[in-house]
């Protein structure tokens, strides 16, 4: 029985670990790419060598992604802004007054998953129209259809969780509701607050879909200046290391701020984390 | 707020909460929806903007006759159900995993959960690089124990781009499923192993029961998501070799801004609507469900 034990306990760790590496693997191997002189980029025997800066040098100061980096920022900040201004009421106001009931819940869901090839093709005319074509606004507004919905659906959760009792008390010293929700509730959420911002904006700088489409010159983001490394002319591995990197360091710090919060936003309250 | 009483009446403040995001939604989804649906119903081209034309249901029923949407169609259901169906085993065995594991669980789990933060192009363009016949280091190290797999090739590539997205989103299963195991109830594990049951048994009569609700939320929203592939597909293969990675979201694109018709791209993102809408039912069914049996 003992036995038995000990080798059930090896065996999982030995899955654990074969888990690790396959997630590691991929990351050490383009740490090491982008460190490698390029001669030695395409050589997949090449593991020990003396290691360069000339791909994060040529990256950083020889190309425009710092610019590309910016417009990732931008659009992110700008889009996480109008969501949040949005997006806090009216999570209060579907938490509090149970506006739409159950339909109003549905359509938020609804929103959140509405598949993006539907959304692209009136969103490039519009913006062709309005002649926001290749500016970060039109980004903006694409991100707007999905990212709004989740943060939404996030925020009624928190706001759900905080007990009525502590607005009604502020209501009783003198507070309108409006002045209970922003003054009260608001600060008590603000954790969940952080957590969602930080997840709005890791979705923004994550998508390429709508940015592909939208952009194409002076307003490209980040995951649209990687995409462009590799082309029919030829591939620039080491420097599409360099942005690949660039573009995952910043969304991993992140992501440990948020991985508990999002358990609990995404189960959407159907299940009881 | 300070606010006329006439106002205030007309918009009392849960109206008044709700407003900013009803316009916002108004702007970006409602009229963009409504003007796709309009498109859909006429010849757009935007080689020919100054000749649309009206043609009614037409761009829906040539849909009948278009075998390349529909081998898109079959492409990406054979990739949401390989994909998903992977990762949930994969994520639940994991899960299970983790769960039994004393030392060190938040470090791993952060660990395994990195994957799914990244950048869906990222990691296609890094897979591109990493399973590459001639630069890659994958094939240098299967070929040093004799193993020699053309990753992007035919009858491979969808494999390949699957096998992808399971290192990608198995950590969202992971998630998700450890969150649920470690919210279950200790007593029913209490009695099992009073009673002397096998952990075979315990597992299939105790934990997946238990565990159904996280599972199928899991499933259905994991499997939604991969319904959009186009990342992979627009980073690695472009839909080749033939038509076998062809997915619909890559299709519509293709359709609408490569080949310029808009009107026809517009009728089949309406359809894979439908489909999403069917399946955002059938979510919302079973999460109401769950919370009323809970």
């Amino acid at each position: 029985m003992s036995a038995g034990r000990a080798i059930g306990a090896a065996l999982r760790g030995l899955a654990l670990a074969l888990a690790l590496l396959l997630v590691t693997f991929p990351f050490f191997w383009i740490l090491l790419t982008s460190l490698k002189p390029p001669e030695l980029v395409a050589r997949a025997d090449v593991w020990l060598f003396a290691p360069s800066v000339a791909n994060w040098r040529d990256v950083l100061f020889g190309s425009s992604v710092p610019r590309y980096i910016g417009n990732s920022v931008l659009v992110g900040l700008a889009t996480v802004a109008i969501t949040l201004a949005v997006g806090c009421p009216a999570a209060y106001a579907f938490s509090r007054f149970r506006v739409g009931g159950g339909a109003g819940r549905f359509a938020i869901l609804a929103a959140e998953m509405m598949p993006p090839a539907v959304l692209i093709v009136p969103f490039f005319l519009l913006m062709y129209r309005l002649a926001l074509i290749d500016t970060v606004w039109a980004v903006v507004a694409a991100h707007l259809t999905f990212i709004t919905p989740v943060v939404v659906w996030f925020l009624i959760g928190f706001i759900d969780e905080v007990p009525r009792e502590l607005e009604q008390q502020a209501m009783v010293d003198g507070y309108t509701q409006f002045q209970a929700f922003y003054k009260v509730i608001l600060p008590v959420i603000r954790p969940g607050l952080a957590a969602s911002a930080i997840f709005a904006f890791v979705l923004s700088w994550n998508d390429m879909f709508y940015a592909l489409i939208l952009t194409g010159g002076a307003a490209k983001t980040l995951p649209v200046a990687i995409a462009g490394y590799w082309t029919f002319r030829g591939i620039e591995m080491g420097k599409m290391a360099v942005a690949i990197l660039i573009s995952i360091v910043p969304v991993l710090i992140a992501s440990f701020f948020v991985q508990k919060h999002l358990v609990k936003g995404l189960g959407g309250g159907a299940v009881k984390f | 707020m300070v606010c006329p009483r006439f106002l205030s009446r007309l918009f009392p403040l849960r109206r008044r909460l709700l407003l900013p995001l009803a316009l916002t939604l108004l702007a970006v989804m409602i009229y963009p929806l409504a003007f796709s649906f309009w498109i859909s119903l006429h010849d757009y081209r935007l080689t020919r903007l100054n000749d649309v034309r009206f043609t009614g249901v037409a761009n829906y029923l040539a849909l009948g006759n278009d075998p390349a949407f529909w081998t898109a169609v079959v492409n990406t259901l054979t990739f949401v159900f390989g994909a998903v169906s992977l990762e949930l085993v994969i994520g639940f065995t994991l899960a299970l995993l983790l769960h039994r594991a004393r030392r060190f669980r938040n470090l791993y789990r952060s660990v395994l959960l990195t994957p799914m933060f990244i950048t869906p192009i990222a990691v296609g363009l890094m897979f591109r690089f990493l399973l590459n016949s001639q630069l890659g280091v994958i094939p240098y190290l299967l070929g040093k124990i004799g193993a020699r797999v053309d990753w992007f090739g035919p009858g491979m590539a969808l494999s390949s781009i699957i096998l992808i997205d399971v290192w990608q989103w198995t950590p969202f299963m992971l998630l998700l499923l450890l969150a649920g195991l470690e919210s279950l109830p200790v007593p029913p594990f209490e009695a099992a192993r009073v009673d002397g049951a096998s952990a075979w048994l315990t597992f299939r009569k105790i934990t997946l029961p238990l565990m159904r609700p996280v599972i199928l939320v899991a499933l259905i929203i994991r499997g939604l998501d991969a319904f959009k592939v186009f990342e992979y597909v627009y980073a690695i293969t472009r839909g080749g070799p033939g038509d076998s990675t062809e997915t619909v979201l890559f299709h519509i694109y293709k359709v609408g801004f490569r080949f310029f018709r808009m009107g026809e791209a517009a009728a089949k993102a309406y359809v894979v609507v439908a489909l999403t809408l069917v399946l955002v039912i059938v979510l919302y069914w079973v999460m109401t469900r769950e919370r009323r049996a809970a």
